[in-house]
């Protein structure tokens, strides 16, 4: 591996790269606010995609509101969300999810830890809080995108 | 006469954004969700064009690829790739393969569009008139 991989170094550029995915494909200004953490109770619809190599490890997170994601749902596919079913939304948050993870997987490995990365999942729910193992660092980001709150939860494993 | 084109994905949010993306021209879209369903659909359909994504169960962009430059009826169909990975290698490989072209995800359909003007001819849907 060229370097360390600091959680600092993924959290800037996954500031970036949300910020370029929104903007690209569904043209939405995604900016980042202050960590206030997770909302406490709201129904949730969270993609997760895992990424594994040699010398790092760990997943993202990308939480939506429930109304949010069928918001962003309806804006990529250019349908009306009364059109959408849940499997239509959890699609969509899937590939969201993995376009970020596709975008720190390239990040990573032009910084020397080649890793590869799982297919999406989707947890639907409320107040559910995903808790790392031990020696797993976790870190909230949060973004304001058209007076909604979304989060990306990162939890990495280094070396 | 309308434009064929494949779309191999097995996204189905990716079949549709491609979809939508090709709504105003003259486009026949035919879809497979992975690289062996894929081979079976370029087979059957002859498309002029196939957008194909790099990562994909079953069988995967880069396999397929290899099997359509295999086979003589299939080998001249100019392929797009679409990757959610940017990194140099990932893009170095893709190169190698000879492709026509390739596309990083996050795209905007405009990309695609005038990605897939340059191996094909897209003609615009005629606008209904109302009645």
């Amino acid at each position: 591996m060229n370097q360390t991989i600091e959680i600092a170094s993924i959290c800037e550029f996954m500031n970036r790269h949300l910020a370029d995915v929104f903007e690209t494909m569904l043209s939405i200004k995604a900016v980042a606010a202050p960590n206030t953490g997770m909302p406490p109770s709201e129904e949730r619809v969270t993609g997760s995609v895992a990424f594994a190599g040699e010398h790092i490890c760990g997943a993202v997170y990308l939480h939506f509101g429930k109304p949010f994601a069928g918001h962003v749902a309806a804006t990529m596919l250019g349908l009306a969300v009364e059109e959408l079913g849940e499997a239509e939304v959890n699609d969509v948050v899937g590939e969201v999810t993995n376009m970020l993870t596709g975008g720190l997987k390239s990040w990573l490995c032009d910084s020397g830890a080649e890793c590869a990365v799982s297919t999406p999942s989707i947890i639907r729910g409320s107040s559910f809080v995903i808790e790392p193992v031990p020696d797993v660092l976790r870190e909230w980001l949060v973004f304001d995108c058209d007076h909604t709150r979304i989060v990306v939860e990162i939890h990495v494993k280094v070396g | 006469m309308a434009t064929k084109i494949l779309s191999v994905d097995d996204s189905r949010t990716i079949r549709l954004i491609v979809g939508k993306a090709f709504r105003p021209y003259n486009v026949t879209l035919v879809e497979a969700a992975n690289g062996e369903e894929g081979l079976v659909v370029a087979a059957r359909e002859k498309p002029e064009l196939i957008i194909l994504d790099v990562t994909m169960p079953v069988m995967d962009g880069v396999t397929m690829l290899a099997k359509l430059k295999e086979d003589p009826e299939l080998k001249a169909i100019p392929v797009i790739m679409l990757t959610a990975e940017s990194g140099r290698e990932n893009v170095l490989q893709i190169a190698r393969l000879g492709v026509r072209d390739y596309l990083v995800k996050p795209f905007k359909e405009d990309q695609l569009i005038e990605k897939a003007m340059r191996c094909v001819t897209l003609e615009k849907r005629p606008v209904p008139t109302p009645v």
